[in-house]
């Protein structure tokens, strides 16, 4: 793509140079982010509103950092999608070797459309879904907690952990493992010593894709969390009736920092190494 | 190494699970986001000793969907009166018999005999309010407490209205300002209505939830609103005045009730007698700025809620109406003519 754009294209045709380009490009990106920087601004507003100006201030980030209910959803949050992160990603690494790491066999790309099949289905079906089963388990076993909505995010999790992963071993060439096993190494030593330092990229994107995903949701989540299981996007759904104050503007701010940063982070790791290679 | 730590976390989840089989001295509260002070529960827990969590949904209908299913872990739920009564019918809440536990003398006579739960078996009051509008007096400072100001609006006004985005609240105005019956199933009056409210349309800026931004930025001057936010949009724009329509108006009740099944029965019980209290109303209203329904709350409420005339319905107005939730066939209809409203 990168050298049609730049090589061969005569430079007339390359869509960079069409008029109206730019103008396009920024009204584009003005309606995408404007309610963003918004609701950010509002977050330093002094009064309650979160339409009319007032004067700056830290107050709602103080506020909500007492605030007893966002600590503790906060807290509730970063530890599901923590645990659903390390799991589904080493479950997303399992299957993106054995879908790229063996000979094609029969049924490899039903395997592969299974995976990815969860990102196909409208999430409230598999929310609706995932609450009757476990309502069933709840039910039939007595057994409740946290492990259930861990449970359905790790699920959810795994087709987010996964592509970047499989994208990364398509990238690499067998002929460094055939190399290492040339030369005697068995097969979890390939593993280990080539396969996983070379994926390491992948997986690190992978699982924090995996971590976002995890942290954002909403809809799963609404039907799944049990009592003393509200994590923050549940939370600040929940405050929408009684009226949304600057404190939610706050702990959104918050939440869109920490989604910036991984968003970077992931795309630092998933192109970083390419380039040196190259 | 991925071994060790897959078995770390197999563990991890199961601890998880089974610490909250185990425990006692719990309680499990589902309510509205934001509508539970901290403190009440403070208290509750210290008055007891026992663990509350709380957690928070964003409509009945959200809550009812979890609770249908069984095993979702919740003692206590906060529904508005018309989900009461889908509750009850439902049979999803437990018989707890309130009216013969020791504070039930504190609740306000008026609120025991209500069509969700004929003599308060079920459920008790924790707060309620009502739906009216509220106006800006400077713009228009003629008689407020009619229905005419949202559906024939004087020349000062149109143009200048909010309504809520709810097919009950606007129809049921409707229905009151043409003198017809509420759950209407008559056609020819249906017709009348829906006309009325097409041509009332035309002087109608927004039809929205978002009143108290509405008003504080003072895109409108008039707004259909529950009693508490118009208290505290007044707080922004003091020259804003509730007003209690002569031809009546809608109320509205959240009741604490306990569901079937609830793994924490006794606390569940232990908390509806306490919440009887007037110290736990009182602190409910300051926390939720609603009225509550408990005898002997007002001396321990905030002065400014208690001198509010959002809350503290004056002698003059009309009793509020509770409209119990209409059969399917009329709320058919209603969406036809809301579907038309909206278009």
């Amino acid at each position: 793509m990168a050298e049609i754009a730049t090589g061969k294209m005569h430079k007339s045709i390359d869509l960079k140079y069409q008029p109206g380009f730019s103008q396009i490009a920024w009204f584009c990106i003005v309606v995408l982010y404007a309610p963003i920087a918004v609701l950010v601004l509002f977050s330093f507003n002094q009064n309650r509103s979160v339409t009319v100006w007032t004067e700056f201030s830290f107050d709602w980030y103080l506020k909500a950092a007492q605030n007893e209910g966002i600590q503790h959803a906060a807290w509730v949050s970063l530890e599901v999608a923590f645990i659903a992160m390390v799991v589904s990603t080493i479950l997303a690494t399992m299957a993106a070797l054995v879908t790229t790491r063996t000979s094609p066999y029969r049924g490899l790309n039903v395997a592969v459309t299974v995976i990815n099949q969860p990102l196909m289905v409208p999430e409230v079906v598999t929310a609706v879904a995932t609450l009757i089963f476990f309502a069933i388990i709840k039910q039939a076993t007595g057994v409740s907690g946290i492990g259930y909505l861990i449970a359905a995010h790790t699920a959810f999790c795994i087709p987010f952990a996964y592509m970047p992963i499989r994208a990364r071993l398509e990238d690499m060439d067998l002929s460094l493992e055939q190399a290492a096993a040339d030369l005697y190494a068995p097969p979890f030593k390939v593993f280990r010593r080539v396969t996983l330092p070379l994926m390491l990229p992948g997986i690190m994107a992978g699982a924090m894709l995996a971590f976002i995903v995890s942290l954002d949701d909403v809809i799963i989540t609404l039907f799944v969390a049990g009592p003393g299981e509200t994590t923050l996007p549940l939370y600040i759904l929940g405050q929408i009736r009684r009226g949304v104050t600057p404190e939610i503007n706050a702990v959104s701010t918050v939440f869109l920092l920490i989604s910036v940063v991984l968003v970077t982070l992931i795309f630092f790791f998933g192109t970083d190494k390419n380039k040196r290679e190259q | 190494m991925k071994q060790k730590l897959l078995t770390t976390i197999t563990a991890m989840c199961l601890t998880f699970a089974m610490g909250s089989v185990q425990a006692a001295g719990e309680l499990h509260i589902y309510n509205w986001g934001n509508y539970t002070n901290p403190d009440l529960i403070k208290k509750f827990e210290a008055k007891h000793g026992v663990k509350v969590t709380i957690d928070s949904y964003d409509s009945n209908e959200t809550m009812l969907a979890k609770v249908e299913q069984g095993g979702s872990g919740y003692d206590v739920v906060v529904p508005g009166d018309y989900m009461i009564a889908i509750m009850i019918k439902k049979g999803l809440l437990e018989k707890v018999q309130p009216n013969k536990m020791s504070n039930f003398k504190n609740i306000d006579p008026k609120w025991i005999d209500v069509y969700w739960d004929e003599g308060r078996n079920y459920t008790i009051p924790y707060q309620w309010g009502t739906t009216n509008f509220t106006v800006d007096k400077t713009v228009y400072n003629g008689d407020i407490n009619t229905l005419a100001l949202l559906f024939d609006p004087p020349a000062e006004l149109k143009g200048r209205i909010n309504m809520l985005k709810d097919m009950n609240d606007v129809i049921n105005a409707g229905l009151r300002y043409l003198g017809y019956p509420r759950c209407n199933s008559n056609k020819a009056q249906l017709k009348e209505l829906n006309t009325m409210l097409v041509k009332a349309k035309a002087n109608w800026r927004t039809m929205d939830y978002s009143v108290i931004e509405k008003l504080t930025s003072k895109d409108v001057d008039l707004s259909q609103s529950w009693n508490g936010a118009a208290k505290r949009a007044r707080k922004d724009r003091p020259e804003l005045v509730y007003a209690y329509p002569k031809e009546g108006f809608t109320g509205w009740m959240d009741n604490v009730a306990v569901l079937k099944g609830a793994p924490n029965l006794e606390n569940a019980k232990l908390f509806m007698n306490f919440m009887m209290t007037p110290e736990a109303a009182a602190l409910t209203s300051n926390f939720a700025n609603y009225a509550n329904g408990i005898m002997g709350s007002e001396s321990m409420m905030n002065a400014d809620l208690t001198a509010a005339p959002e809350i503290v319905m004056p002698a003059s107005a009309p009793a509020p109406e509770f409209v119990p939730p209409c059969a399917q066939e009329v709320t058919d209809l209603y969406s036809k003519i809301w579907t038309n409203l909206n278009k």
